[in-house]
């Protein structure tokens, strides 16, 4: 499956990974630092307080030199700088904390999406044309056109609101560990993952119509295979390559879905710094969480594309 | 002669069918479809309406008492200022109608000439316009939209700037494709031959013949757009008060979500029902427009 082949192109992709989150944070840096308005500036600063913040945090340098200290950090030393609202905080271990929080929140997002696309999808194509068939077809375009907020509040009503006799309205996430953590995930991870399932449950049920009537699949049924050994290993297996296809743009969804989603159950995780800081214009955090984001989406790229040799042994790198 | 001539055109022409009158045919026996456009007419209306005239103010605060349930006077009910549900619900469809078609119009005018030029032209310019849009693919578009937004200052035309900077790329994307096929086809070759201009070549032959996926596409971006827009309300940086947007409104609802659910769930359903409607049409007018990707 992976071969020395393989083992290059991952080198060369990293690098290039490397690359582009350096041009991305760059370019965010420089449009960021053209702003009017700085997070420094307060009325309660008197004397020289102001140009001596400014000049711990070098913004009274030029805005090159500026940017040069800054790549240098980022490059050599793995350093976003520090929060300019929060003094003293540091960003870069600020972000991976909230990455581990975000990955887990956006990874049952995924598990929810995949498990939950491919088996609708498979039983929309097996009972092809029959209520079964119909109701899930329809679901799945009206879960795709519902925002994922609202898919979280009519949960959140369901579940919180109207059952809080049985539920006591504990769906909202506490900071605590993994203990316990599906049970206070499931819900944020559905919302956050079901128009994504509903796609895949699109696509799934398209190319599975079309896998079923393969010759490969008359010959499997003429051997005496059982019927489920034929759908997930002969059928299923071909039918997820459009499938793959499409994961790219869908684990992106998903992590800037994520955005949205911990906003609205206050789970700390990167999206909520994002948001937040945006709106505290802490301009050092955003650029920093900015960076972070586009590191991710090189990387979900990349096992995305390894995902294809797993499923498909004609593709080789 | 002409006379003649005329006679014989008339007569022949009940047996045409244009390639239009035959999608709108086909367009017409999709319930689902039909059924949607009725809604965004319906939508439409009432957006235009709301121009001239609400129940209430939409801005008007304490017009009855604060999260007041639905009622008579107030079918959908007051929000945690009192102001009606309704009226903000209605000038909230201005805000998504205009964001979604004005996105699309600007997607339009960037994709399409960008997308020929790459696909006709291969080549160098080909190669260059391609590498940038794979770097605009590479950027998560919701938070590009909400550093700019940040950036230029949230007002509604600079959120549509926002949400077409991320997603010009799908339109020129699909034009580059159906230019590239489209250019080796015969009818490009006798044009070429016939001395056409560049430009008549493009915006005269090829486009006219990529007309229909652009079509779908559009359709398909609208609501992509009015989500984004939503979004970006909800989060708060999108537009600004007392302008109400649909996602801002949730926003707003979900709040009080315990004791007053029906502030959260009107625009939700709005919401929900406009980009289900686009959805339907955009599937509709697939099948309408390219008979051969039916499935």
């Amino acid at each position: 499956m992976f071969t020395r082949g393989t083992l290059i192109y991952v080198g060369q992709r990293i690098v290039m990974i490397g690359f582009t989150v350096v041009a991305v944070s760059s370019i965010v840096f420089l449009l960021i630092h053209r702003l009017p308005g700085d997070a420094l500036f307060s009325e309660k600063l008197r004397g020289t307080a102001y140009q001596d913040l400014l000049h711990h945090y070098g913004l009274d340098q030029p805005l090159y030199l500026q940017y040069w200290n800054y790549l240098v950090g980022v490059v050599t030393r793995g350093d976003l700088g520090e929060s300019l609202v929060n003094r003293g905080l540091k960003i870069t271990p600020l972000v991976i904390r909230e990455t581990a929080v975000s990955a887990q929140v956006g990874g049952l997002a995924l598990i929810f999406t995949i498990g939950l696309g491919l088996v609708l999808g498979v039983f929309a194509a097996v009972r092809q044309n029959t209520w079964l068939d119909y109701v899930l077809t329809t679901t799945s375009v009206v879960g795709y056109s519902m925002p994922n907020f609202v898919i979280a509040a009519f949960l959140i009503l369901f579940f919180g609101v109207w059952l809080n006799n049985e539920t006591g309205g504990t769906f909202y996430y506490q900071l605590g560990g993994w203990k316990g953590g599906i049970g206070q995930l499931w819900l944020p991870a559905f919302a956050l993952g079901f128009p994504y399932a509903s796609i895949v449950a699109r696509l799934t049920r398209a190319s599975m119509l079309e896998v079923i009537r393969q010759d490969y699949i008359r010959t499997a049924r003429a051997k005496g295979l059982r019927e489920s050994v034929i759908l997930v290993r002969h059928a299923l297996r071909n039918a997820l390559i459009p499938v793959i296809t499409i994961l790219g743009p869908l684990v992106i969804g998903i992590i800037t879905g994520s955005v949205v989603i911990e906003n609205f159950f206050g789970i700390p995780g990167l999206g909520k710094e994002f948001a937040q800081s945006i709106l505290n214009r802490d301009y050092a955090i955003v650029i920093g969480v900015f960076t972070m984001y586009a590191a991710l989406v090189g990387l979900a790229n990349l096992l995305v594309d390894l995902a294809y040799v797993v499923i498909d042994p004609r593709i080789r790198y | 002669m002409a006379t003649a001539a005329v006679a014989i055109t008339s007569a022949i022409e009940p047996e045409q069918a244009s390639l239009w009158s035959d999608a709108w045919r086909r367009l017409k026996r999709n319930r689902l479809a039909l059924i949607a456009t009725v809604y965004l007419v319906l939508l439409v209306a009432v957006a235009l309406v709301a121009l001239v005239w609400t129940p209430y103010r939409m801005s008007e605060v304490g017009v009855t008492q604060t999260y007041a349930h639905p009622s008579l006077a107030h079918l959908l009910g007051a929000d945690e200022l009192g102001r009606d549900i309704l009226s903000r619900l209605m000038v909230g469809a201005q805000v998504s109608l205009f964001v979604g078609v004005g996105t699309q119009l600007l997607v339009l005018a960037v994709g399409v000439p960008i997308g020929l030029l790459a696909g006709y032209y291969k080549g160098w310019l080909d190669s260059a316009l391609t590498f940038v849009i794979n770097v605009f693919y590479g950027i998560p578009d919701v938070l590009l939209a909400m550093i700019l937004v940040f950036i230029l200052g949230p007002s509604l035309t600079n959120i549509i700037v926002a949400i077409v900077a991320t997603r010009w790329m799908d339109m020129a994307r699909l034009v580059r494709g159906q230019a590239l096929s489209l250019r080796e086809r015969e009818f490009v070759e006798a044009g070429r031959a016939a001395g056409a201009r560049p430009v008549k070549m493009l915006f005269g032959h090829i486009l006219p013949n990529a007309l229909g996926p652009i079509i779908v596409q559009a359709t398909f971006g609208i609501p992509a757009a009015i989500l984004f827009e939503a979004f970006l309300s909800f989060l708060g940086v999108g537009v600004q008060p007392p302008t109400p947007s649909w996602g801002s409104m949730a926003n707003e609802g979900v709040q009080a979500i315990q004791y007053a659910p029906h502030i959260v769930i009107a625009p939700s359903i709005a919401l929900s029902l406009t980009l289900m409607a686009f959805n339907f049409l955009g599937d509709g007018l697939r099948d309408a427009l390219d008979p051969r990707s039916r499935r």
